[in-house]
């Protein structure tokens, strides 16, 4: 009788807790716009996360605030505005396009713009670069016209220049010119050289832009100067191509929408005690889900097999899904109501109660869960938290939380329950 | 090409300052819009089962304290409170604490065993802390003669600023009468657990000053 009101307790405050999650169906129109404004307010106890996001308190409470709003028939702009009335614009999670704010889209544009133009002005350069370069140095590069001469033409005869100069050593150390000889040469290059060097410099003061105009006929280059353009030209934009798709592909994970029951912070309660009153839930992995799917079969095969049902709790109450583990652990208890092994079925729904707020209901639980399991930890664990935490009875908290470290399995995290004993302890030596 | 030079260290410069603006602010400065404006009002009912009505104060000034059971900084301030009362209460002060999240029953005990003859009410549903754009407990609010909101603490109050504020709102004197112009912007420290006080409250003489 007692395990069936406890189920019932257990139903009841789990729908009164998921009711803005369960839409139901007649204000399903109602839940979604709740939905929307919620999530376009800040939770002012947490960081950085609307009041849709937040499990705690004040933001169920301005949710509840902002459904009552919209259904007398506010429209969703006058209820933020009603929020920014009490807590200024601080309460948006998305800054209003105006004023100063606007800098917070512009900026992004006004940055990516110009890294393009710097990107485009660089590429074009070095093109522009290595033409010239390959142009002097192509075998029988036609002679540039001394007049009219521009940057390019002068580039290349400086190249020419410098070859023929080089040219010359190597012809002297080979014993095929004579040093006479090789001095007038190379005095007649480094002559036009430096008129080279003082028309480009003269040139580069003139129009410090660029010396080329722009739209040069490709048929003017040779066909393997303008082959490289291309090639420079698709090798940058399959790189832009590459990073791009990198980036769009590393946002796809950060901007899907979160799995159904799961939360912004991962793998908490959805509807949980503060977090600061808990111990850190397990990590979820995906050996988690190979379980509970194993599991699940076995349970198909044969509802009674309690060991399962139990395990399957436990799990499904790691990952936040607090609707199964209601199920499994009341269909544990109905099978077996006194056996030892149903006291961690207790203490799951023990914990589901506290987190839905039924701080009697879920010290009932527990009391059954000890009564059949005297040491059982998470029982422990749990009903000193409420003691301390719900019920502020700090002799029984410190009682039950040293009864819990002494049980505690090894790798349990007992830096927060210490805390949490040493406190009692003292709040209660202190009355 | 000499533009391009300067182009990239040139944009930088705005971006610089932007940044260097941003470091002398504090983070958890939140201007409110509540100061200066009349006190959201509410009617509760008392942890003794009355209730109570803002507007019937209206013309006294009044201290409005969030607080709950729960909350470790709260028992720091109620020594400020009890001491607030004792000086102030017989000038016409009035304290209405406001209990928030919290159970009737554990806050009858704490006041019980902490003492304090003033009304504390339930906020069931957190609709008033909401009205008051509460961030956190503990939060206290002074309330001028003529039912506006003049100054807003967050975090536990100490003897400073209730000497700060009551005499001279007791006193009626303009400035503390919470003109709009007096006190546009109070600062506000956040998150419940962080507790701050307030560096903008009043000097001798003075309003709060705008940031």
């Amino acid at each position: 009788m007692g395990s069936r009101w406890l189920v019932t307790a257990a139903l009841l405050s789990l729908s009164l807790a998921a009711a803005p999650a369960v839409a139901q169906s007649p204000d399903s129109g109602l839940e979604a716009k709740v939905r929307d404004v919620a999530a376009s307010l800040r939770c002012p106890v947490c960081q950085n996360l609307s009041i849709e996001d937040s499990p705690s308190q004040l933001a169920r409470d301005m949710k509840q605030v902002v459904r009552q709003r919209l259904a007398a028939g506010e429209t969703p702009d006058e209820v933020r505005r009603y929020f920014i009335s009490r807590y200024g614009e601080w309460v948006l999670t998305k800054p209003r396009a105006a004023g100063v704010n606007l800098s917070v889209w512009l900026l992004p544009l006004v940055a990516l713009l110009g890294g393009a133009v710097v990107v485009w002005t660089a590429v074009r350069r070095w093109v522009r670069q290595g033409d010239a370069a390959r142009l002097a140095a192509a075998p029988g590069a036609p002679a540039l016209p001394a007049s009219a001469p521009d940057a390019l033409e002068l580039r290349a005869r400086k190249a020419i220049l410098q070859a023929s100069l080089q040219e010359l050593e190597s012809e002297f150390a080979a014993g095929r010119l004579a040093a006479r000889d090789l001095a007038a040469l190379r005095q007649r290059d480094e002559a036009e050289l430096a008129t080279v060097h003082e028309a480009l410099k003269r040139l580069k003061k003139e129009t410090p832009e660029t010396a080329k105009p722009r739209g040069e006929p490709a048929a003017q280059r040779s066909p393997v100067g303008a082959r490289r353009l291309w090639s420079a030209r698709l090798g940058w934009g399959a790189g832009l191509a590459a990073f791009a798709l990198v980036v769009v592909l590393s946002l796809r994970g950060s901007l899907a929408p979160r799995p159904e029951g799961g939360t912004i912070t991962g793998t908490q309660f959805s509807s949980g005690p503060p977090p600061g009153d808990m111990e850190p839930v397990q990590q979820t992995g995906p050996l988690d889900s190979l379980r509970i799917t194993q599991l699940e079969a076995r349970v198909r095969r044969d509802s009674t097999n309690v060991p399962a049902l139990i395990e399957l709790g436990h799990l499904y109450l790691t990952q936040g899904q607090l609707q199964k583990a209601v199920v499994v652990d009341t269909l544990a208890i109905r099978l077996q109501p006194d056996a030892e092994g149903t006291a961690e079925a207790f203490a799951h729904l023990g914990m589901i109660l506290w987190g839905a707020g039924q701080t009697e209901g879920a010290l009932k639980a527990l009391d059954k869960a000890l009564f059949l399991h005297p040491n059982l930890p998470e029982a422990l664990l749990y009903r000193g938290i409420i003691l301390f935490a719900g019920v502020r009875d700090m002799p029984a908290a410190a009682q039950t939380l040293e009864r819990y470290v002494e049980v505690a399995p090894p790798d349990a995290n007992l830096g927060r329950v210490k805390g949490m004993l040493e406190a009692a302890r003292k709040a209660s030596s202190g009355r | 090409m000499k533009w391009q030079r300067w182009a990239i260290p040139v944009s930088g410069v705005p971006v610089l300052a932007l940044l260097a603006w941003g470091l002398t602010r504090d983070a958890r400065t939140v201007p409110s819009p509540l100061p200066g404006k009349p006190a959201p009002g509410f009617a509760l009912q008392t942890l003794a089962g009355d209730s109570l009505r803002l507007r019937d104060l209206q013309g006294q000034v009044v201290l409005v304290n969030f607080w709950a059971s729960w909350c470790l900084a709260c028992r720091a301030e109620h020594r400020v409170l009890l001491d607030a009362a004792r000086r102030y209460q017989h000038q016409g002060l009035r304290i209405v604490g406001v209990v928030y999240n919290d159970s009737r029953d554990n806050a009858r005990a704490w006041i019980a065993e902490r003492g304090g003859d003033w009304p504390n009410v339930l906020d069931l549903g957190s609709h008033t802390a909401i009205q008051y754009g509460l961030f956190g407990v503990p939060e206290t609010f002074f309330i001028g003669r003529d039912g506006r909101l003049v100054y807003k603490q967050i975090g536990p109050l100490d003897n400073g600023v209730v000497e700060q504020w009551v005499p001279r709102l007791l006193a009626g004197t303009p400035d503390g009468m919470g003109a709009p112009t007096t006190a546009e912007h109070v600062t506000e420290g956040r998150s419940p657990g962080h507790v701050r006080i307030s560096p903008d409250f009043p000097t001798a003489g003075g309003t709060v000053r705008r940031q």
